[in-house]
């Protein structure tokens, strides 16, 4: 009997306890917009959020003095959720997610590739292409219903620099409102930006063994598991998400993106990032799931050979004659990009080169050459150098002569076939490229 | 006797009032037998009413045309004057000059006489079938044959249309015979919109029409409704949505719903055309004329306002509570839930939904399509039905499509909105929005439970709310806000 009062009673407290002011308004808030906005209803009823009770109200509640709060039917919210919001229950990734590269996406508004959609494009593709991805810096406007202005609203880029300080958006990748692991671990998900002419990585991936076997094993991956460790839980397949991001035997899923990362394949000439070896071997780890030890030596070795082929024959001779041509202030319109050879050696490393490197870090092949190097090789012989040429420097046509004649990796511009032939079957045209392994 | 045949005989001088003669006897005796059948109840068809009062009055009018004019034209061809023609129809004693005028006079006063209180009593008749609904609904056929078919089907099928659409007095009576002069011309001519357009602006103002049973003094109260939804399962699953609405209030007459049309105020309005289902600008008046003005911020620079302000009545709201189409989910619940369409036939939402929104290429095609469908399916399928029970559906599905589709007039599912409620984002959702906003940016409520509460919300027990929170549940806040709603409603 006492077993029942006592029963009773923790049936009353808990009543009591579910009486707060935050869990009327949340019944309020699914009320009007299961009518306005059935699918967002669904999506997060059927949610890890609504199955574990977290209410509208818990992730939209403001303080009167946010700077983009307002009163909507009696409560105090804010339409934005950033990683400061999410960090009330999921601390430590929103802690890895701001400390990652991903949260400097939308610092990017200071870089070439802003600028070059402010001045050749205009400010209506800036918000709707790079802020889309990179993130905007959100805008208030206090004449908008939910104090965002409409040109930083909607913006689900994953480096948003949000009013609250914090940097990025948890919901580029966990979409509202369903904020499905299952969804994050798509490739398809990181597809919405890392694609195009400028980082095809999820073409490059649909390319790859591991791409294929995706499409065919997709339903064995068990992508909605809680526990999600390569070669345990599944093993047909890794995504994006296996390789940079979940767990392993080892190791804990990472929300910093940069973890596994060992070459920066971004800039104009390929770096190895700081504690490189210690991402690297965070990476070995991952593939060691399915993979054998010689394996994933062995494409690290022919890796690490093509980022310096990159590097050495084209990314740096073509980045000084660059510099060149800009310190003699040769070109006649001096805005960035107001000449054309500004856009093509934008494109030899901004495009090409990151896909012959992408390609090649991701297996790849056709990305690796056919998208890559041979792009790379085709710009620079035929449009690059042609167009440095015709500013008719002596300082920048001796560099070019001197690189075509003496350099062993352009000699070839100007011997015979038969002799190139014999070179590629002797090994002696292969060797030139020997110092490029193990470097 | 013998007199008045010899005056009729006399008045036959050519073939144009001979004919003249036939028509006008004809029509009157026609008239006299059919009234007369009529009255003591031998046919009750109202079809007949558009022969008796108004082909029959139509030929008497034009036969009694036709007496004079053939007269006129025997003085023309025969070129001899009045005094000879007469001499020659009529007898002398007939056209004797007498203290009372000849005995032609005297007949001719009598006929004048009794053909005037024919044509007084056609009139009047010949009125009075033109208000009923059977006039209005049938007497441009094709036209206005899809209102006649719901409007019979609605709460009003006993109310005439012209006690809504008419009103009283001379000057509407006036008013609507020369439109009906303007609707037969554009019938005929085939000069009018297919579907027709609502007539917004002819409507009678609700208080002239709608109050007239529909007194603002009484007070409905809160009203609990059921909207039952099957599932397109097997077995037809139920699904119930039961709302507590608002309507208003016996303490205080100007709460709830109905503070719309209350007294004490005026609510006014200007939409974007004449559609009335994007609104401009809101007042509130109150008695006195102040009040509040909301405006709506998504439009940008002058709109086009149609009539400028309106006050808002009760077809604002109710603008179908008479031709009322359907849904075709709607109209497959409604046969369900009243039976018409047996429950137990395994997957008939589904497949009457299908049948009736199927493409037909006319109504007949359309109706024999149902039949077909339908049967087929369930022949193909095998499934254990009761005896009659596809043919029951069949019938019950024809009946909705007659009622709803209308080839013709372009009439096909939903043709017109619906502003009871807020079907997709209309009817309150019109003014209860976000968009329509006071001068410090306030906007009018539109939060769910301010015009109804909610006890089941697509849910298999009609009053889901009204039941144990269960804690387990994620809809537990959503269970508890609007079981407490609904229960500060009795205090």
């Amino acid at each position: 009997m006492k077993r029942f009062y006592l029963t009773l009673l923790i049936l009353l407290w808990s009543i009591l306890a579910a009486t707060e002011p935050g869990e009327t308004a949340a019944g309020k808030c699914v009320t009007c917009h299961k009518e306005k906005n059935p699918g967002m209803y669904h999506q997060w009823r059927n949610s890890g959020h609504g199955r574990s009770n977290v209410t509208c109200y818990d992730c939209h509640q403001a303080d009167k003095n946010d700077p983009d709060a307002f009163e909507h039917e009696g409560a105090t919210i804010a339409t934005l959720v950033t990683p400061f919001d999410c960090s009330q229950c999921h601390e430590k990734e929103a802690e890895q997610t701001m400390g990652s590269h991903h949260a400097k996406a939308g610092e990017i508004l200071e870089s070439a590739d802003a600028f070059l959609a402010h001045v050749a494009g205009g400010h209506p593709a800036v918000i709707v292409g790079c802020e889309s991805c990179h993130g905007s810096k959100v805008k208030l406007d206090p004449d908008s219903p939910n104090k965002l202005s409409k040109e930083s609203w909607p913006n689900s880029g994953i480096g948003r620099l949000n009013p609250d300080g914090s940097k990025g958006s948890c919901n580029a990748c966990h979409s509202r409102h369903s904020f499905s692991k299952e969804q994050a671990r798509q490739p398809e998900n990181c597809g919405k930006c890392h694609l195009g002419p400028d980082h095809p990585q999820k073409e490059i991936y649909e390319e790859s063994k591991h791409g294929i076997a995706y499409r065919t094993f997709r339903e064995d991956l068990n992508m909605n598991r809680d526990s999600w460790v390569v070669g345990v839980d599944y093993y047909q397949a890794p995504t994006c998400a296996s390789c940079h991001m979940s767990a392993t035997r080892k190791q804990e899923v990472t929300h910093d993106v940069g973890d596994r990362i060992s070459w920066t394949l971004r800039p104009i000439v390929s770096n190895k990032l700081d504690n490189w070896e210690e991402k690297r071997s965070n990476m070995t780890d991952v593939c060691l799931g399915c993979h054998q030890k010689t394996f994933v030596d062995g494409h690290y070795y022919q890796y690490d050979a093509l980022v310096e082929l990159y590097n050495e024959k084209f990314a740096k001779p073509a980045k000084e004659i660059n510099t060149m041509l800009h310190k003699k202030n040769l070109m006649e319109r001096k805005a960035a990009f107001s000449n054309e050879v500004d856009w093509l050696f934008w494109e030899l490393w901004h495009h090409e080169g990151r896909r012959a490197r992408m390609g090649t870090a991701m297996m790849g092949p056709d990305y690796a050459w056919w998208h890559g190097i041979y792009d790379v090789a085709h710009n620079f012989y035929f449009q690059f150098l042609p167009a440095a040429r015709e500013y008719d420097d002596h300082e920048i046509n001796a560099y070019i002569d001197n690189l075509l004649e003496n350099d062993e990796m352009h000699t070839w511009l100007n011997r015979s076939n038969e002799d190139l032939k014999a070179d590629i079957r002797s090994g002696k045209l292969p060797q030139v490229y020997q110092n490029l392994f193990n470097k | 006797m013998n007199r008045i045949l010899n005056f009729i005989r006399g008045l036959l001088v050519n073939r144009i009032s001979k004919f003249g003669v036939v028509l006008v006897t004809s029509a009157f005796i026609s008239f006299i037998v059919l009234e007369f059948f009529s009255l003591v109840g031998i046919y009750t068809n109202a079809y007949f009413g558009l022969i008796t009062y108004l082909l029959l009055p139509g030929l008497f009018l034009f036969g009694l045309l036709l007496i004079p004019l053939g007269w006129w034209r025997h003085k023309v061809t025969s070129g001899e004057n009045m005094a000879a023609l007469l001499a020659d129809s009529f007898s002398t004693e007939d056209i004797q000059k007498r203290w009372r005028g000849s005995n032609l006079f005297v007949w001719l006063m009598i006929f004048t006489f009794i053909n005037i209180l024919f044509i007084v009593g056609a009139s009047v008749r010949t009125l009075h079938f033109m208000d009923s609904a059977y006039f209005c609904g049938n007497a441009c056929h094709s036209v206005m044959h899809p209102e006649w078919i719901v409007y019979q089907e609605s709460p009003h099928a006993r109310v005439p249309c012209v006690e809504c659409h008419v009103g009283e007095g001379m000057g509407a009576l006036v008013d609507s015979k020369l439109n009906g002069v303007r609707q037969m011309f554009s019938a005929t001519f085939d000069l009018y919109e297919r579907p027709i357009p609502t007539p917004v602006h002819r409507l009678r103002p609700s208080r002239e029409t709608c109050e007239k049973c529909h007194w603002p003094d009484q007070f409905y109260g809160n009203r609990i409704i059921r909207i039952t939804h099957y599932l397109p399962d097997s077995s037809n699953t139920p699904e119930y949505t039961t709302l507590a609405m608002k309507i208003d209030n016996e303490k205080d007459r100007n709460a709830g719903i109905h503070w719309h049309i209350s007294r004490d105020h005026r609510v006014l309005y200007s939409s974007k055309d004449d559609a009335r289902e994007e609104m401009v600008e809101i007042r509130v008046e109150d008695g006195q004329g102040a009040g509040r003005i909301y405006t709506n911020r998504r439009l940008k620079g002058p709109v086009e306002t149609g009539k400028g302000l309106r006050e808002m009545d009760c077809v604002d709201c109710h603008n179908r509570a008479t031709h009322r189409y359907e849904d075709p989910s709607k109209a497959v619940d409604m046969a369900i839930v009243h039976g018409d369409i047996p429950a137990e036939l395994p997957f008939i939402k589904r497949e009457a939904l299908a049948v009736l929104t199927a493409n037909y290429p006319d109504k007949s095609a359309g109706l024999t399509g149902i039949g077909q469908r339908l049967e087929g399916y369930y022949t193909a399928v095998e499934f254990p039905t009761s005896p009659g029970d596809v043919e029951q559906a069949i019938v019950a599905c024809q009946k909705i499509y007659k009622r709803n589709i209308h080839p013709l007039m372009n009439v096909n599912w939903n043709p017109y909105p619906d502003y009871i409620g807020h079907q997709h984002d209309g009817g309150c959702f019109r003014c209860h929005n976000e968009d329509l906003v006071d001068e410090s940016g306030n906007h009018i409520p539109y939060d769910c439970t301010t015009c109804h509460s909610i006890l089941a919300w697509d849910s298999p027990d009609a009053f889901q709310f009204l039941q144990a929170v269960d804690s387990t549940t994620t809809d537990l806040h959503l269970h508890q806000y609007l079981q407490r709603e609904f229960m500060k409603l009795g205090k």
